[in-house]
């Protein structure tokens, strides 16, 4: 008995010593396409916070694509445990479709669990060969507009609502002549990109389109990676606040004993750091200060809402994007 | 003047010239655009082709059955089936009037098994087999597969017990219609749970599982009838499997074994043992029950090697018995070896024979031709009788051999034709006894479809 109770105790020491060891954690990050570069540098910035803070190694693998493709992956069962998507839209599917996330994720964390937002801007040819200073410039004959498809990219729906909401705006609230104006843009558009970076490639690679309707973030790294000499920026006279969101997978994360780290690496979204990389980045962070300092990178311009033109994303979701909304009819229209 | 007018002349053709090169430009810019999204269109329509692509469920029709499953493989079913019709002919049969046994030479429909399988959720795999070739339909495997490696595999629900070799063997591969004397003793099918797997690509495999028990020789019904459980398990090795050394590659050996207690006649002990013509040769006689511990044990092995085949096993299967306020414990033993030898030459396997050129008699193409061999012998222990079966029409024990020649028109198609003789020993009295009072001779043959 001695003999037992001395190995049982030994086993007992031994397992948590174990368990005092430091750890080796990975996380699945499933994000839309264009941040790719942000998550990066925010990857490294936190293993390293978090290596200061516990002793443990965490490594956060990247998965990009089209929003909307992206969280049907994790639908699916793409093991994601955070998701950092393009619109709210995409992350309520996976909590009512996949019931991977709880229903008040947006809840959770400041903001409405946006740590960011950009808006949609334009990339023209260098010189602004068409001469293109506002939407309507868009709709002109014979200019070739590039933006991604709106059914399997968030941007795009982000792209849609923008032009749709200037429409609006421009012509009392007339459903009918901004569907009209929608409709005549997107007779200019030749070929639909399934995701955002796609189309940023298909405009800046391959010289395809005279305009590129864009994330803001996308358009300044753009500019930035391509030079000044190539390309310019246009900023529109109004335009859509997104309003990208971010949220913990609870019950991936909690099979994978993540859930700590995971909500930690969203916070950290939220700290001077996390706001600092994001503005360098060319996401429009939400913290004052850090917004301050770098005010001077992002144009002014009037921002409406998804909630106060479309009633949220949901209505915005079924009247436009959804089979026979909207856009299938537009798309009908022009075919 | 002239020359002003010359000038003016000049430069209106300058302007005109420039119009035109900026015009061409224009022209030259639009077709350009043209060309390029053209091409991108092409690749996005050869992306959505390709995407679309790895989203269609995928249909398969072969040899194999059919198959439908999703495109990532995670849902799959097929259907496979099996038709097998025998005929069975006795030679020089005599009753104890001396009259010709009647009613068993026949056309027999050994077989006749839609086989239902495929996996769901990726590691989850079902197997559902009936059978209609008897009086009734009869459920003969029904299971679940959970995979979560190819060495770590958990199955529930009916299906062969992991005991005797060529009982392990599918049915349409065995050498012979009908399986040897020494898969008497081992159990056939069984309801219960097993952890198993084959750890190296194969050349360990092992299976352990917990089953209601069954006689020698019987399968389970769907539910048992007594609370007591067997345990059975079986390692196998095949340690050439993955070398280089390719006369030993497909050399494998191992030991199957069971041990439970049984106390029921319904389940525990079998109504008859039989011969290669399916015939009784031995019976327990009434009042005869299951008593205890029974336990089994079965070397065993098998050699493949270009067209030569060679498959042997042992089996000691030791039970209690009782009748009355009598009991013993029986040690029956049962071994064969049996041998083929693929005169087409293609290679022969535990899995069977492929042949290198399927039935074609247009293209001169005729299959592959094997002949097959075999002894056995059946051992009943002595202290059976006269307490628990009727020496007079028992057998003591069985030997059998057999030859038989088969032809495999393709890999689902095969007809065979064989000879067997069993001779029998104990103290029988040929004027009570009927099977078993002269040598069994019986020719087989077989027309076979599995897919």
């Amino acid at each position: 008995m001695k003999t037992f109770l001395k190995f049982f105790s030994l086993l007992i020491a031994a397992l948590l010593m174990n368990s005092a060891y430091a750890k080796d954690i990975t996380l699945l990050n499933v994000s839309y396409d264009p941040t790719r570069e942000l998550y990066r540098e925010v990857n490294t910035a936190f293993a390293r916070e978090w290596k200061a803070k516990t002793g443990d190694t965490v490594s956060i693998q990247q998965s990009h694509g089209g929003s909307g493709k992206q969280a049907r992956s994790v639908i699916d069962g793409l093991e994601a445990d955070v998701v950092t998507l393009a619109l709210a839209y995409d992350i309520d599917a996976i909590a009512e479709k996949g019931k991977l996330i709880a229903p008040d994720w947006q809840k959770r964390l400041p903001d409405n669990s946006t740590p960011y937002t950009s808006t949609i801007v334009f990339l023209v040819r260098k010189g602004n060969p068409k001469g293109i200073k506002d939407w309507d410039d868009l709709i002109k004959p014979g200019v070739k507009v590039v933006t991604p498809n709106p059914k399997t990219s968030g941007g795009a729906r982000w792209n849609y609502l923008a032009a749709w909401g200037y429409a609006l705006k421009k012509n009392n609230n007339d459903q009918a002549k901004a569907k009209d104006f929608v409709t005549r843009l997107f007779r200019n558009v030749p070929i639909l990109e399934s995701g955002a970076r796609g189309a940023t490639t298909t405009f800046v690679q391959r010289g395809i389109g005279d305009v590129l309707i864009a994330w803001e973030n996308e358009t300044l790294l753009s500019l930035k990676e391509s030079g000044a000499d190539k390309f310019e920026l246009i900023t529109p006279s109004v335009s859509i606040l997104a309003e990208p969101p971010v949220a913990w997978v609870d019950k991936i994360a909690k099979r994978h004993g993540t859930e700590e780290v995971a909500k930690a690496y969203l916070n950290f979204l939220y700290s001077p750091e996390g706001q600092e990389i994001a503005a360098k980045n060319f996401y429009r962070p939400r913290a004052q200060a850090v917004a301050q300092k770098y005010a001077d990178k992002f144009p002014k311009l009037a921002l409406f809402t998804v909630d106060e033109v479309f009633g949220g994303w949901q209505k915005a979701q079924k009247t436009h994007f959804d089979n026979d909304g909207i856009f299938d009819q537009i798309q009908a229209d022009n075919r | 003047m002239l020359a002003g007018g010359l000038v003016a002349g000049q430069r209106v053709l300058a302007d005109s010239t420039t119009d035109a090169i900026n015009e061409l430009k224009q022209q030259i810019q639009e077709l350009d655009q043209k060309v390029r999204i053209l091409e991108r269109q092409k690749e996005l329509d050869t992306e959505a082709a390709d995407a679309k692509a790895k989203d269609t469920p995928r249909i398969t029709v072969g040899s194999s059955g059919l198959s439908v499953g999703s495109a990532d493989s995670n849902f799959v079913f097929q259907l496979h089936g099996q038709v097998q019709v025998d005929t069975r002919t006795f030679f020089n049969d005599r009753d104890n009037h001396g009259h010709s046994i009647q009613g068993n030479d026949t056309f027999l429909l050994r077989r006749a098994r839609p086989i239902f399988s495929g996996t769901v959720y990726r590691d989850f795999d079902f197997m559902f087999v009936p059978d209609f070739a008897g009086s009734s339909p009869q459920i003969f495997d029904a299971y679940l597969n959970y995979r979560y490696a190819p060495w770590l595999q958990v199955r529930a629900g009916k299906f062969k017990t992991p005991v005797g070799l060529e009982q392990l063997q599918a049915d349409q591969y065995t050498f012979f219609n009908e399986r040897s004397l020494a898969t008497d003793l081992v159990p056939n099918r069984d309801i219960g749970f097993q952890l198993w797997g084959d750890v190296g690509s194969g050349r360990l495999s092992y299976a352990a599982g917990v089953f209601n028990g069954v006689a020698d020789g019987r399968n389970s019904g769907n539910s048992d009838f007594e609370d007591h459980r067997e345990f059975a398990g079986r390692i196998f090795l095949q340690p050439f499997k993955t070398t280089s050394l390719t006369a030993l590659q497909n050399l494998g050996f191992g030991v199957g074994g069971s041990w439970g207690n049984t106390f029921s006649n319904a389940t525990g002990l079998p109504s008859a043992f039989l011969t290669d013509g399916q015939q009784q040769l031995f019976a327990y006689t009434n009042g005869v029950v299951a008593s205890g511990e029974h336990w089994r044990l079965s070397p065993q092995g098998y050699y493949y090697y270009g067209p030569f085949g060679l498959l042997g096993e042992y089996v000691i299967s030791n039970q209690k018995v009782a009748k009355g306020s009598s009991s013993a414990t029986l040690n029956n033993t049962a071994w064969q070896i049996a041998a083929g030898w693929v005169l087409t030459g293609e290679d022969a396997t535990y899995a069977g024979v492929t042949p290198r050129h399927p039935f074609d008699p247009r293209s001169n193409q005729w299959g592959a031709v094997q002949v097959v061999a075999r002894y056995a012998e059946l051992n009943i222990d002595n202290n059976t009788f006269p307490t628990y079966a009727n020496p007079a029409t028992s057998a003591s024990g069985a030997e059998a051999w057999a030859v038989g020649l088969n032809w495999y028109l393709n890999k689902s198609i095969r007809v065979n034709a064989s000879y067997s003789r069993t001779t029998f020993d104990g103290n029988i009295n040929p004027k009570a006894a009927t099977v078993v009072r002269q040598p069994e001779e019986v020719v087989f043959t077989r027309v076979q479809l599995a897919f």
